[in-house]
């Protein structure tokens, strides 16, 4: 196992390198220029020479390229916002807690969802409640999230007076009311994601019904919901967790959406924000932060299939 | 004589019975036999084509023909889904929305499956270092949450409808280049390719000739599953102001937040275009279910 973990990590070098190249040049081909911006509209310094020297914009773009990333691999420093000439880093922490939490919440409610109406679906293959389940999970991919989420924020003030909570409330400042502000949200975006898990849900635990070890659970006199509960789900939870996984960068491209539609203060935010007013380091730094976690977060699920199934061994 | 005929015809088996359309025909008439819910999908996509290419002809009004007698009508006679605040008839924007949605949609899918195409087969064909190359910039591509890349890029080359469908083009292209690899990896392993160079076929014509038509199907699957993803996320962007540039209406656009302060009044402001779009990517999604059961040679036979 272990030289298996540092053989993918060794691989995650030479992508995250490519990563940061992309991003960084990216950046610099930008028409806009931020320094004329900052210069014309806000005053940041008295003349464009001035304010480029200061942001470090006058040098050659590999020594700039070299400054960010030298920066970040020795001293874990990501620079600092043009605008706020605030760490992004500290930013990044204090706002990601948002996100993930959207995350994780959007997750559950899909993931609960799939795996319920999946089994149901699959144990009943070929009934009504497969018939249905299967049209439900259809008409949930079809709806678009943010065009629900705009629905679910328009409609219900209309017609109950009920609005979106939007000023934010962290978790471990008040729970409840924290949990009451990302209910909404996460069931919105929820509810749109969990199409494709029923989907897979459904095909991998009918596989899993019709082998032998199955049978064998069957001939020994256990009960239905021991055999699909205990024998078969862990089993068929594979491809579930890997779509889960593949998904996860779309959770958090739409957390961007999401979170300007309920005004959450988390990472989506803070990077459309950035781009809009041309940040390039925030933008950046963003951008190669999340790009590591996914890469991270593969291995992990790769890792996790080990655990589900006994017969997977890595060397 | 009819007892020898008879037996005759009773054996012969349905299958062997030699195929009279070409494939590309047989699997539209496979799709209404067999496919309901691809049918579906399919009649979908046929009255949001109509609907756009014929938005001219069909609808009496501009899509940014204004009247400030007629703002914010429910629905009557005369403005079947409404108005909005500018007195802009809803279903004629809905109509030139379309065109856009299907432009960038086709264009983004034709132009990514060119390229995923080509970079998918060059991969696999030369393979070595190439292959490794190329896949490790794919690698990195794929990192990257596709939204917030589409969304750097995008605020880069400046919102409109030429940028969007060749962003997304390139995207769908890196993204299903590695379909194709894999794909064309298998059959570059056929022994038919060896017998081609033995025969001294140069590269470019094994490439052409010999694998680009074994891997066709795969591409027919990539493209038209792809299609409902690209047109969500042309209206994503659209939607952050990312995408297409207004007036021109497009679905995302209507439904963004800048309107968000008209929509408690006209409710149906955001309803309609979120309808519009659930019901193209429905239809799209369907639609390429079907040919893909049809078409995938992996699940033909089973």
């Amino acid at each position: 196992m272990k030289p298996y973990v540092l053989r993918r990590l060794a691989l995650a070098v030479p992508t995250l390198f490519l990563v940061s190249v992309l991003v960084f040049a990216l950046m610099r081909m930008m028409p806009g220029d931020v320094a004329t911006r900052m210069v014309e509209g806000h005053a940041y310094a008295p003349t464009l020479a001035a304010l480029r020297h200061d942001l470090g914009l006058d040098r050659p773009v590999h020594v700039q390229y070299l400054d960010w990333i030298g920066g970040i691999v020795l001293r874990g420093d990501f620079g600092r916002s043009y605008w706020t000439r605030q760490p992004i880093l500290e930013e990044f922490v204090r706002r990601f807690p948002v996100t993930l939490e959207l995350a994780l919440l959007t997750i559950l409610v899909s993931v609960v969802i799939g795996i319920a109406v999946g089994i149901m679906a699959a144990v009943r293959q070929d009934t009504a409640a497969d018939y249905i389940g299967r049209v439900l999970s259809i008409l949930a991919l079809s709806i678009p999230y943010f065009g629900l989420a705009v629905v679910v924020v328009v409609l219900p003030s209309i017609y109950f007076k009920w609005t979106p909570v939007y000023t934010y409330v962290g978790f471990t400042v008040d729970p409840l009311e924290n949990l009451k502000i990302m209910l909404v949200p996460s069931l919105v975006f929820g509810v749109t994601r969990a199409g494709p898990i029923m989907r897979i849900m459904r095909s991998a635990l009918l596989d899993v019904l019709r082998q032998d070890y199955i049978r064998t659970a069957w001939s020994k006199g256990l009960s239905e919901r021991a055999i699909v509960l205990r024998h078969a789900l862990k089993n068929a939870m594979i491809p579930v967790i890997s779509l889960v996984g593949l998904q996860m960068p779309l959770y958090i491209g739409g957390s961007v959406i999401i979170e300007s539609i309920f005004r959450l203060p988390g990472v989506g935010l803070f990077f459309f924000e950035a781009l809009g007013k041309l940040d390039y380091p925030v933008v950046q730094s963003v951008n190669l932060i999340i790009a590591a976690m996914v890469v991270g977060l593969n291995l992990a699920i790769d890792l996790s299939y080990a655990f589900l199934d006994p017969r997977i061994r890595y060397r | 004589m009819s007892i020898v005929t008879a037996p005759a015809d009773v054996a012969l088996p349905r299958r062997a019975l030699p195929r009279t359309r070409p494939w590309y025909l047989d699997v539209w008439v496979q799709m209404v036999r067999r496919k309901p819910l691809g049918t579906m999908g399919g009649a979908i996509v046929v009255v949001m084509l109509a609907a756009a290419v014929g938005a001219e002809w069909i609808s009496p009004y501009g899509f940014s023909q204004t009247s400030l007698l007629e703002r914010f009508i429910v629905m009557n006679t005369s403005h079947w889904l409404g108005t909005d605040q500018l007195g802009r008839d809803v279903l004629t924007r809905l109509m030139y929305g379309a065109r856009i949605s299907l432009y960038v949609g086709f264009g983004a899918v034709g132009l990514g499956s060119m390229l995923a195409t080509v970079i998918g087969i060059l991969s696999a064909y030369f393979g070595g270092r190439t292959d490794m190359l190329v896949q490790r910039g794919v690698d990195a591509w794929m990192a990257f949450p596709p939204l917030l890349l589409l969304m750097s890029i995008m605020s880069l080359v400046g919102p409109s409808v030429w940028n969007i469908t060749i962003v997304l083009g390139v995207a769908f292209g890196i993204q299903n280049s590695r379909v194709v690899r894999g794909v064309a990896l298998g059959i570059k392993e056929n022994t038919y390719i060896e017998s081609a160079r033995a025969m001294g076929s140069g590269h470019l014509a094994i490439a052409a000739r010999h694998i680009l038509p074994n891997v066709m199907p795969t591409i027919i699957v990539v493209a038209t599953t792809g299609l409902s993803t690209v047109i969500l996320t042309e209206a994503s962007l659209s939607f952050l102001g990312l995408g297409v540039p207004p007036p021109y209406p497009t679905w995302g656009g209507m439904l963004s937040l800048a309107g968000l302060d008209h929509m408690y009044q006209a409710p149906w402001l955001a309803i309609w275009p979120a309808v519009a779009l659930s019901l193209a990517v429905f239809g799209f999604n369907m639609l390429g279910d079907g040919l893909r059961d049809l078409l995938d040679p992996r699940l033909k036979g089973g």
